[in-house]
C-alpha cells in the first residue's frame, strides 16, 4: 500500500525523471534486441524492422507503461486539460456560444436556487426552529380543509391561557398581535408598525436581545411599567444606533415608554415582518374574557421528545374539555397545528417550486443545445480521433479527453453563470414589492453562499456530463474497426443525425411546456387585472388616520372629527368624494363577525360568520358600488341615535337567504348578550374584499356613526391623478389637529399592484415568460443548426435531385418537411407533458383552466411558425444549390 | 514463425517474471530472452507488454528496480525480487500447479 502511494507520488511529482527513465529503459531493450538480430546475420534495416514488429506500438507500450505506473489519472487529467484548453481556444466561436448558453442556463438556475434556499431550506433564525409549531383555532364554518387551517391563524386569549395551564406537550406557548403606534421624538411623528407579544415570546423563539434585556414578569399588565424592545433596523435608522438607548424613554401615541432592549441584527419574524417596536401584550378586560373572539396567533415550542402528533392528540383532549365547559364559544372549534416554517413560506413555496422547475427546463434545453454543438464538432473531429486511436490512444483515453473538454466548458459556463446568478438574484428580489418583501424577510438573505455554490457545482457536473457523454459514447461506439479513410459525405448522416434530431425534439417539447406555462400565467394575470372589483378603482387615494384615545375618548369625538375633516377635504380642489371604511378593500385584511338571523335558530357554536365593514354613510356612491335592493345609508336615518341598520351584499343574500328578499329581516351579533338586533335596509353589489382572486365573499356593512373606530381608513375620489392630492390632504389634516399623521397614503392602483393576489401572478408571469423566451431562442437555434447541418450534409444528394429535374419548390418542401417533422414530434410530446405539468401550477392560475384550449392552441401555432421560419433560412440555401458545384463538391 | 508459438494465458506473465527473477536480478530484455529460452521458444511474449507488467510488480512492491551496468557495458534497469515478491512467487506457483493439475485431470477424464 505504502509503496504503491510512494510510487504514484514519485510518478506524479518527478514526472520528467520518470518519463526519461522509461525512455532509456525501452531504448536499451530495443538496442539489445537489434544487436541480437545483427549477430544472427540480419541486415541492420531488417533487424530494426523485426524489433519494432516484435515490440508492438511504442506509443501504446508507453501508454500502458504509464497506466501500470498508476500515475495516469492525475497526469493524464492535466494533459487533457492542457489539450482541452488548446482545442477550446482554437474554436473560439464554438466555445463562446456554448459557454454563454451554459452560463445562462446555470446562472438562471443558481439564481432561482438562491431564492429557494433562502425561503425553503435555510433554517429560520431561532433556536431549534423545527420544534416551533403554530396553533390556530378553526371553526367548521371556516372550512374543514387543511387549506383553511393554513389560512387561519387565530386563537382566543382565554383559550390560550387554559392551554398554558392544561397542556404538557409544549415547553412554552406564546401569542402576539399586530399593532401600530405614532412614534414621536425621533424626527417627524410617524406611524411605525409594532407587535404586542406575551412576555415569553422571545424566550419561546429562543432569541435574546442584542442590547438590554427581554420582557419581564409584571410588564404585561396595564398598570405595570411601559417598556419596548426595538428591532435592530429601527435602532439604527431612527436612533442612529445609539448604545445609550437602553433606559431612554420614547413617545408611542400618547404614552411614554422605556426602551429596554434591541433585537439582534439577524432577528426576523416574517408574520410581522414590518414591525419595528415590540411591546408586551396588555390584555384589556374584553379580550381577557371574550372566549369567542379569536384574534391571537399562537406559537408553541414542543417539549423535549414530544412529536407534533402527540401534541395534537393531547390538544384534542384539551379542546374537548374546553368545548364541554364553554359550548357557546368553543362548541365546534378544532385546534390546527402547522409548523412555523410551513406557516411562513406556505404561500410562496408552490410558486418557488414551479419557478425552480421551469428554470430547470431552461437548463435542460441549454444542455441539449450544447450537446448538439458538441456532436457537430465531434463529427468534424472524427479524423482527429481516428488518427489518435491509430497512434495508440485507447478508447477510454479519447472518451475521458472529451469529457474533460466538456467539463472545462461547463466549469467556465458555471463561473460566468455565478456572476449572472448574483445579478439575477438581486433582480429577483428587487422585483418583489417592498410591502410584500417585509413579510418575507428571509428572501433578503438570497445570495451566493456555500449551499448555493454546492448547487452550482452540482449543476456544472450535471451539465458537463450531460453534454459531454453523447459525443463521447459515439466515439466509443464508432472507434473500433473503422479505418482512416474519410467517409463519403453521402453515408455519414445515420445515427449521429438521429441523436441530434431527438435532442431538438426534446428542446421543442420543453420549450412548448414553458411557453404554455407562461401563457397560462399571463392569461391569469390579465383575467385578474380585468376582473371587475365591484367598485371603480380609478382615481382613488387611500390613507389612514389614527385618533388617539386621549384626545378622542368617545364615539361622538370620532364622529365629530370625521364630519369636520370630510367637509374640509371636500372643499379642496380636485376632490370628488370623501368616504371611509374600517378595512380597505383589496388591502388583504379581513375582519369578520359571527351572527344570528332572527327566526333562524342554530345550534350553539354553529353561528354564521361573514366579513364586517364599518363604512361612511356615503361609501357606496363614492365607491360606485351599485344598489340592488332597498336603500343605501344616509346621515338622517342611520345616525348615532337612529335604530341600528345594516346593508348586506348579494353574496351574503345568496349564502344566508338563498336569494330570498332579506329586506326588513333582522340580524344580531353573538359576541355579547347585549347586542341589539339590526335591520337589513339594503342590498348592494358584490365587491372584492380580501383579494382579486377570491370568489365573491359575503359581507355586511355598518354605518360608521353606529359603530365608530379610532383608526379610520379614508378613501378619496379625485378627478385627476390621486397621488397629486397627498400634500393638500396632509396640510388639511394638520390644520385640523397638528398631532395627527396622514398614514401610508397609497392610490388604489398601487394597492392592487402590490396585493399578494396580483403579485403571485405577475411575478411568475414575468419569470416564466422570460424563461420561455430564452427557451424559444435556444430551441430555435438548435433546430436551425440541425437543419443547416443536414442541408450541408445533403448538398450532393440535393444537387443530384436538382440535376435529375426536381423543382426548387420540391427541395424547399423536402427541407422544410424535415424541420416540420421534428417540430411536430416536439409539439406532440410537449403538449402531452404540458397537460400533466400545468396541473402543478393550478394554485397560481386564476380564471383559466390548466388545459386552456386557447393558450395551448395559440402557443403551439406561434411555436410552429417560428420553427418554420428557423428552417426556412437553410431551406432557401438548399433551394439555390448549384447541381454542378454540388457534384464537384466531394 | 509465430505459428508455432502460443500466446500467454492471461495473468501468467507476472508469474513467469517472478520465477525468472528468483534466480538473479535481471534487466527487461534478459527477462524476455530467458522466458523464451526456458519455454523452448514456445511462449510468445509481446515484448512491449513486459514493461507495463514489470512496473505493475514494482508498484506492488514485489520487485525492486535499480540502474546497473549490463553485460555489454551499458546502463540498464535491473529488477530484483523482494521478500514479499518471493512469498508471492510461492503462492502463485502453488496455485498455478493446482490449476494446471485440475485442468489436466478434466481434459484427460473426458
Amino acid at each position: 500500500m505504502l509503496t504503491d502511494l510512494a510510487f504514484r507520488l514519485r510518478s506524479l511529482f518527478r514526472r520528467r525523471a520518470v518519463e526519461s527513465d522509461m525512455e532509456a529503459e525501452l531504448r536499451f531493450h530495443m538496442e539489445r534486441q537489434i544487436e541480437k538480430y545483427l549477430q544472427s546475420g540480419l541486415t541492420p534495416a531488417e533487424a530494426a524492422r523485426l524489433t519494432r514488429l516484435e515490440f508492438g506500438g511504442l506509443e501504446q507500450v508507453k501508454e500502458e507503461h504509464r497506466d501500470a505506473r498508476g500515475v495516469s489519472l492525475i497526469e493524464m487529467l492535466a494533459r487533457d486539460v492542457r489539450f482541452g484548453f488548446r482545442t477550446l481556444r482554437n474554436n473560439l466561436g464554438f466555445t463562446i456560444v456554448a459557454m454563454l448558453t451554459l452560463a445562462l442556463g446555470i446562472g438562471a438556475n443558481t439564481a432561482i436556487f438562491s431564492v429557494v434556499y433562502a425561503a425553503i431550506i435555510r433554517p429560520l433564525p431561532y433556536y431549534q426552529p423545527n420544534r416551533l409549531i403554530t396553533l390556530s383555532e378553526v371553526r367548521p364554518q371556516e372550512g374543514e380543509s387543511a387549506e383553511a387551517g393554513k389560512r387561519i391563524w387565530d386563537c382566543s386569549y382565554p383559550d390560550y391561557v387554559d392551554w398554558t395551564r392544561q397542556s404538557r406537550s409544549f415547553q412554552a406557548l406564546a401569542g402576539f398581535g399586530g399593532d401600530g403606534f405614532i412614534l414621536h421624538g425621533a424626527g417627524e411623528p410617524e406611524l411605525v408598525f409594532g407587535v404586542q407579544t406575551t412576555i415569553n415570546f422571545f424566550s419561546t423563539l429562543g432569541v435574546k436581545p442584542f442590547l438590554g434585556r427581554d420582557f419581564a414578569l409584571g410588564e404585561d399588565i396595564a398598570a405595570g411599567p411601559k417598556v419596548a424592545i426595538l428591532s435592530y433596523g429601527s435602532w439604527i435608522r431612527r436612533f442612529g444606533g445609539d448604545p445609550q438607548i437602553i433606559g431612554r424613554s420614547i413617545q408611542l401615541d400618547d404614552k411614554s415608554v422605556n426602551v429596554i432592549g434591541v433585537l439582534p441584527r439577524e432577528f426576523e419574524f416574517a408574520p410581522r415582518g414590518n414591525a419595528e417596536i415590540w411591546v408586551p401584550l396588555h390584555i384589556e378586560k374584553d379580550l381577557a374574557t371574550r372566549r369567542s373572539l379569536r384574534w391571537m396567533p399562537v406559537i408553541g415550542r414542543l417539549a423535549p421528545a414530544i412529536t407534533q402528533q402527540q401534541a395534537q392528540a393531547e390538544f384534542n383532549t384539551v379542546t374537548a374539555g374546553l368545548a364541554a365547559a364553554y359550548p357557546q364559544a368553543n362548541g365546534a372549534v378544532r385546534v390546527v397545528m402547522v409548523p412555523l416554517r410551513e406557516r411562513i413560506v406556505g404561500q410562496v413555496q408552490p410558486l418557488l417550486l414551479i419557478l425552480f422547475g421551469a428554470v430547470g427546463f431552461v437548463l435542460l434545453i441549454a444542455c441539449a443545445n450544447v450537446t448538439n454543438l458538441f456532436l457537430v464538432r465531434a463529427a468534424g473531429r472524427r479524423r482527429e480521433f481516428r488518427i489518435r486511436a491509430a497512434l495508440g490512444a485507447g478508447r477510454g483515453r479519447l472518451i475521458s479527453q472529451l469529457l474533460v473538454e466538456s467539463m472545462m466548458l461547463a466549469a467556465a459556463g458555471g463561473a460566468l453563470g455565478l456572476l449572472f446568478a448574483e445579478w439575477g438574484t438581486l433582480l429577483l428580489i428587487a422585483a418583489i414589492p417592498e410591502n410584500l418583501l417585509a413579510f418575507a424577510p428571509f428572501l433578503r438573505h438570497a445570495h451566493a453562499n456555500l449551499a448555493v455554490l454546492a448547487f452550482l457545482c452540482a449543476a456544472v457536473i450535471f451539465t458537463g456530463v450531460a453534454f459531454g457523454l453523447a459525443p463521447a459514447l459515439q466515439i466509443a461506439r464508432g472507434g473500433e474497426g473503422e479505418t482512416l479513410k474519410e467517409e463519403t459525405r453521402m453515408s455519414s448522416a445515420g445515427a449521429r443525425t438521429r441523436l441530434r434530431g431527438i435532442l431538438v425534439v426534446a428542446e421543442i417539447a420543453f420549450c412548448l411546456v414553458l411557453l404554455i406555462g407562461s401563457a397560462l400565467m399571463v392569461k391569469s394575470l390579465a383575467a385578474l387585472l380585468h376582473r371587475d372589483p365591484g367598485f371603480d378603482a380609478k382615481n382613488l387615494l387611500v390613507f389612514g388616520v389614527n385618533l388617539p384615545s386621549t384626545s378622542y375618548p368617545n364615539d361622538p369625538d370620532a364622529i365629530r372629527f370625521d364630519k369636520e375633516f370630510a367637509s374640509r377635504v371636500r372643499s379642496l380642489p380636485g376632490i370628488v368624494g370623501v368616504t371611509s371604511n374600517s378595512v380597505v378593500p383589496l388591502s388583504g385584511g379581513g375582519a369578520s363577525i359571527r351572527f344570528l338571523i332572527e327566526g333562524q335558530p342554530v345550534a350553539t357554536g354553529q353561528e354564521k360568520e361573514c366579513y364586517i365593514r364599518e363604512v361612511s354613510t356615503n361609501y357606496f356612491p363614492v365607491m360606485k358600488i351599485p344598489r340592488r335592493a332597498g336603500r343605501l345609508f344616509n346621515d338622517s336615518e342611520d345616525s348615532e341615535s337612529a335604530p341600528r341598520h345594516i346593508i348586506v351584499n348579494e353574496a351574503w343574500v345568496k349564502q344566508y337567504f338563498h336569494g330570498q328578499d332579506p329586506l326588513g329581516k333582522r340580524v344580531k351579533f353573538t359576541f355579547s348578550a347585549t347586542e341589539p338586533y339590526r335591520e337589513i335596509v339594503g342590498v348592494v353589489g358584490n365587491n372584492a374584499e380580501t383579494g382579486l382572486d377570491r370568489p365573491d365573499e359575503a359581507s355586511l356593512f355598518l354605518p360608521f356613526p353606529q359603530d365608530t373606530n379610532s383608526f379610520i381608513n379614508y378613501i378619496i375620489r379625485t378627478d385627476g391623478n390621486p397621488a397629486n392630492s397627498v400634500g393638500a390632504l396632509r396640510t388639511a389634516l394638520r390644520a385640523l389637529d397638528p398631532q395627527l399623521v396622514l398614514i401610508q397614503p397609497l392610490t388604489m392602483e398601487q394597492i392592487i399592484a402590490q396585493s399578494p393576489s396580483v403579485f403571485l401572478r405577475r411575478y411568475p408571469s414575468y419569470l416564466i415568460g422570460s424563461f420561455a423566451a430564452l427557451a424559444l431562442v435556444l430551441a430555435m437555434v438548435g433546430l436551425y443548426g440541425l437543419i443547416s447541418y443536414s442541408v450541408a450534409q445533403r448538398t450532393r444528394e440535393l444537387g443530384i435531385r436538382i440535376a435529375l429535374g426536381a423543382r426548387r419548390q420540391d427541395v424547399l418542401r423536402l427541407v422544410l418537411g424535415e424541420g416540420a417533422r421534428l417540430t411536430m414530434l416536439g409539439v406532440v410530446f410537449g403538449l402531452a407533458a404540458a397537460f400533466g405539468l400545468t396541473q402543478l401550477m393550478k394554485s397560481l392560475l386564476f380564471g383559466v383552466s390548466t388545459v386552456d384550449l386557447g393558450a395551448f392552441a395559440s402557443v403551439t401555432v406561434v411555436l410552429a411558425l417560428v420553427a418554420i421560419a428557423a428552417c426556412y433560412i437553410p431551406a432557401r440555401r438548399a433551394m439555390t444549390t448549384d447541381p454542378a458545384a454540388a457534384l464537384r463538391y466531394d | 514463425m509465430t505459428d508455432k508459438r502460443i500466446d500467454l494465458p492471461q495473468g501468467t506473465l507476472d508469474l513467469l517474471i517472478l520465477r525468472t527473477l528468483a534466480l538473479e536480478p535481471q534487466h527487461g530484455w534478459a527477462i524476455s530472452e530467458r522466458i523464451q529460452q526456458m519455454s523452448s521458444e514456445v511462449l510468445l511474449i509481446q515484448q512491449g507488454s513486459l514493461y507495463p507488467a514489470l512496473h505493475r510488480l514494482e508498484r506492488r512492491g514485489w520487485v525492486k528496480a535499480k540502474w546497473g551496468t549490463s553485460e555489454n557495458n551499458r546502463r540498464a534497469r535491473y529488477y530484483e525480487l523482494t521478500k514479499t515478491g518471493r512469498k508471492q512467487l510461492e503462492r502463485e506457483t502453488d496455485s498455478w500447479k493446482k490449476l494446471a493439475a485440475a485442468v489436466a485431470r478434466i481434459i484427460e477424464s473426458v
